[in-house]
């Protein structure tokens, strides 16, 4: 039995770690590793609650208003305020327009090189990239002078050894099986999807006033003044037609180019409809209402559960039930429990017990990752795009069936292959295409409130500390692009005495539990065939399903053993 | 002070809550209070984003990237990158998955380099979760602020 590590996981944020077991060419244990802690409960101890978003938003290196969203939720929840109609359009807006980038890039940037070899698209015959492209879909750059320029400026960065962005493929690897054609095609949308979303993202400088991190937050709702009569009114006649002019972009995009391009690639590789099923049970919290934007049942991607892949039924979500384990988890609880502790009463004591480096194998029977273990009623549960289609598609959500069921009919294959890496992969397809068809209804809702003078957008009767109890205690709930996420807040004496995260990355890469039930990633890879153990290409096209992030990122540029002077300045 | 215009972007990267790793960002705001950054400089915190970043510089005339480098020298040591040592900093073997380098390859790829780009780097001491720096880089951050206004001031005299 040969064991595989992986580490770092690359194309992903932060930083993962697996080790898993090879025997007979299958993958038949696995384990995984957060292996960077995350302290950022210790760092919002002690501040005043109205800024936590600020510090929440560091969080994570990408999806800062994911953080910034649960965090003013968890303390508008705990001091009980009430938010205008606008603030929460705008949210959803801002969060919306987040999961449709982020689910692009992940596709194109950091998961397509896992199925599509950039060297063999040099190989490919313009010609011929051109009908195919035309063939599949009505996007405007097909030509054969097209594919040409796209080869010659991929030829010229790959000559020039500056690989980079491609540098972390199995270039040549036997699990590439795309025709040279269809991977030309992939790499001239890979940057087709650079461009774009350069371009559209700028929807977070009208709304977050400052991109990459919107300062437009505020617990009691937005800053993002509505009113005319304002100076610094934000949301303008302009300003609505400029946001209508990205979200129909966005969904041109989506459609002209993601739906097409999964659709294209998928059958291509049918054996990746039955790998990576994992564990069965999705967690959705819910959220972005349709109307009432208070009423949890017009949610766009509905609240439930669903267990062993049993779509028949919906459990509803009990948020007393979710606790974090730290049986294998570099933690203490101050009762010296490892057992699952609700994150209300949470703790982040960190106790590092592994292995110093440099070293071969982590001691998987003991403590082995720095990400806790989080349980629904004791059960490990997948969170994420896939969770949120499967719980939509078993709660009879009209849009979700109707989108699930025309690619299921297009592909002729039954509802079983969602649970799969590939399922996963197509649910965060049909979900950006979801929510880019949504995005314009937010933006009429608003500019409809604009003409008709109703420009309340911030609530302002808890913003004095002097109004608030002397303690409370609040839950923020959002639909990350990752997946579920909740912040618990404890404001004591005006200021924060407790503050727990659990993120969706936790769910999807914790370690085991004390009961040693694996995690989502862990139960993913099991059964996985692996061609070449030096080059574990299959673990990585598993793991990058879930879009894994470690949520911390440092990103020191590290230039040490580097052939080169180091210029000092003195 | 028309004269004093400049067409330049000083990009400060960095994780606020990883001590050390916030420095490019704990400059960034003490420029945005800088008399001496000439007019038309943009400042822009670039926090850890990737490729989220693309737009702020894309086709930027001249760039200028402001951030903590692991260079194995003394914690505080203010070092600076351009032209073909800039190809040595490694986007892979970042933490950061997409790093710098990868930014500025996604740029040639779209064929929206910067014209120019210069990298002022700070060696951390420590990036282990906190919102402060240590000492020996809180200690240089002015100096890297006046390296700023110098690189800046000799643009605007090129």
């Amino acid at each position: 039995m040969a064991r595989i590590v992986v580490d770092p996981v690359s194309r992903i944020e932060g930083h993962l770690r697996i080790e898993a077991n090879l025997e007979g060419g299958k993958l038949n244990d696995a384990w995984s590793s957060g292996t960077m802690f995350r302290g950022i409960e210790m760092i919002l101890k002690g501040r005043d609650p109205r800024e936590a978003w600020i510090w929440a938003q560091r969080i994570c290196g990408v999806c800062t208003m994911v953080h910034a969203i649960a965090s003013v939720r968890a303390v508008e929840d705990a001091l009980k305020i009430d938010v205008p109609e606008n603030a929460k359009l705008v949210r959803n807006l801002i969060a919306g327009a987040q999961m449709v980038q982020d689910h692009v890039v992940h596709f194109y940037h950091l998961h397509a090189l896992d199925w599509v070899d950039v060297a063999a698209a040099l190989k490919a015959d313009p010609a011929k990239t051109s009908s195919l492209a035309q063939s599949i879909s009505n996007c405007e750059k097909s030509s054969t002078t097209y594919f040409k320029g796209v080869q010659a400026r991929v030829k010229a960065v790959v000559d020039s050894g500056q690989l980079s962005l491609f540098a972390s493929g199995y270039w040549g690897h036997p699990a590439y099986t795309l025709p040279p054609e269809v991977n030309l095609m992939a790499v001239a949308h890979y940057l087709e999807a650079l461009a774009w979303q350069k371009d559209f993202i700028r929807i977070h400088a009208v709304l977050g006033g400052k991109n990459p991190h919107p300062q437009s937050f505020l617990v009691g709702g937005m800053s993002t003044a509505m009113d005319p009569d304002e100076p610094a009114a934000v949301i303008t006649p302009e300003r609505i037609i400029f946001m209508r002019d990205l979200v129909r972009g966005a969904l041109k995009f989506v459609n002209d180019y993601y739906i097409p391009d999964v659709l294209a690639i998928a059958p291509l590789y049918k054996d990746w409809f039955t790998r990576g099923e994992g564990l069965g049970n999705f967690l959705a919290y819910g959220d972005y209402s349709l109307g009432d934007q208070s009423d949890p049942k017009t949610f766009l991607f509905p609240r439930g559960i669903v267990m062993g892949r049993d779509i028949s039924q919906v459990f509803p979500v009990d948020p007393h039930k979710i606790t974090e384990s730290v049986a294998h988890s570099w933690y203490e609880y101050s009762d010296g429990s490892a057992e699952g502790r609700h994150p209300a009463i949470g703790e982040t004591i960190p106790k590092y017990s592994g292995p110093k480096a440099p070293f071969d194998h982590l001691d998987v029977d003991a403590k082995y990752s720095w990400l806790k273990a989080p349980r629904y009623d004791g059960k490990p549960m997948e969170v994420g795009p896939l969770a949120r289609m499967v719980v939509g598609y078993a709660s009879g959500k009209k849009e979700i069936k109707d989108s699930i069921d025309g690619v299921l009919k297009a592909l002729n294959a039954p509802p079983t292959v969602l649970f799969s890496t590939l399922g996963r992969i197509a649910a965060r397809a049909l979900e950006s295409q979801l929510m880019a068809k949504q995005l314009e209804g937010w933006v009429n809702q608003l500019d409809d409130n604009l003409s008709h003078g109703k420009t309340a957008i911030f609530n302002p009767v808890r913003w004095d500390p002097s109004s608030w109890p002397n303690s409370a205690a609040g839950v923020g709930w959002h639909e990350a692009p990752r997946g579920a996420l909740g912040h618990w807040v404890e404001i004591e004496g005006k200021t924060i005495k407790n503050y727990q995260a659990v993120v969706p990355t936790t769910w999807n890469a914790g370690p085991r539990d004390s009961k040693g039930q694996r995690g989502a990633y862990e139960a993913a890879l099991l059964g996985t065939p692996v061609a070449d153990p030096n080059r574990p290409l299959e673990i990585l096209r598993t793991i990058h399903s879930f879009d894994p992030c470690i949520a911390c990122a440092v990103h020191v540029i590290d230039a040490q053993g580097r052939e080169y002077t180091i210029p000092r300045i003195s | 002070m028309l004269e004093a215009y400049l067409e330049a972007t000083v990009l400060g990267l960095g994780n606020l809550v990883h001590m050390d790793d916030g420095a490019g960002v704990h400059a960034i705001s003490l420029l945005q209070m800088d008399p001496r950054v000439p007019h038309g400089v943009v400042l822009l915190d670039g926090g850890t984003q990737g490729l989220g970043l693309l737009h702020h510089i894309s086709s930027a005339r001249r760039l200028l990237v402001v951030d903590a480098v692991d260079v194995a020298e003394p914690p505080g040591t203010v070092v600076r990158f351009e032209g073909a040592a800039l190809r040595g900093l490694p986007g892979k073997a970042s933490i950061h998955q997409l790093g710098f380098a990868d930014l500025m390859v996604a740029l040639e790829l779209l064929g929206e380099s910067p014209g120019e780009v210069v990298v002022l780097g700070v060696q951390p001491e420590s990036t282990e979760w906190g919102a402060d720096l240590t000492p020996a880089v809180a200690a240089a951050i002015p100096k890297l602020v006046d390296c700023v206004v110098a690189e800046l001031e000799a643009w605007r005299t090129q």
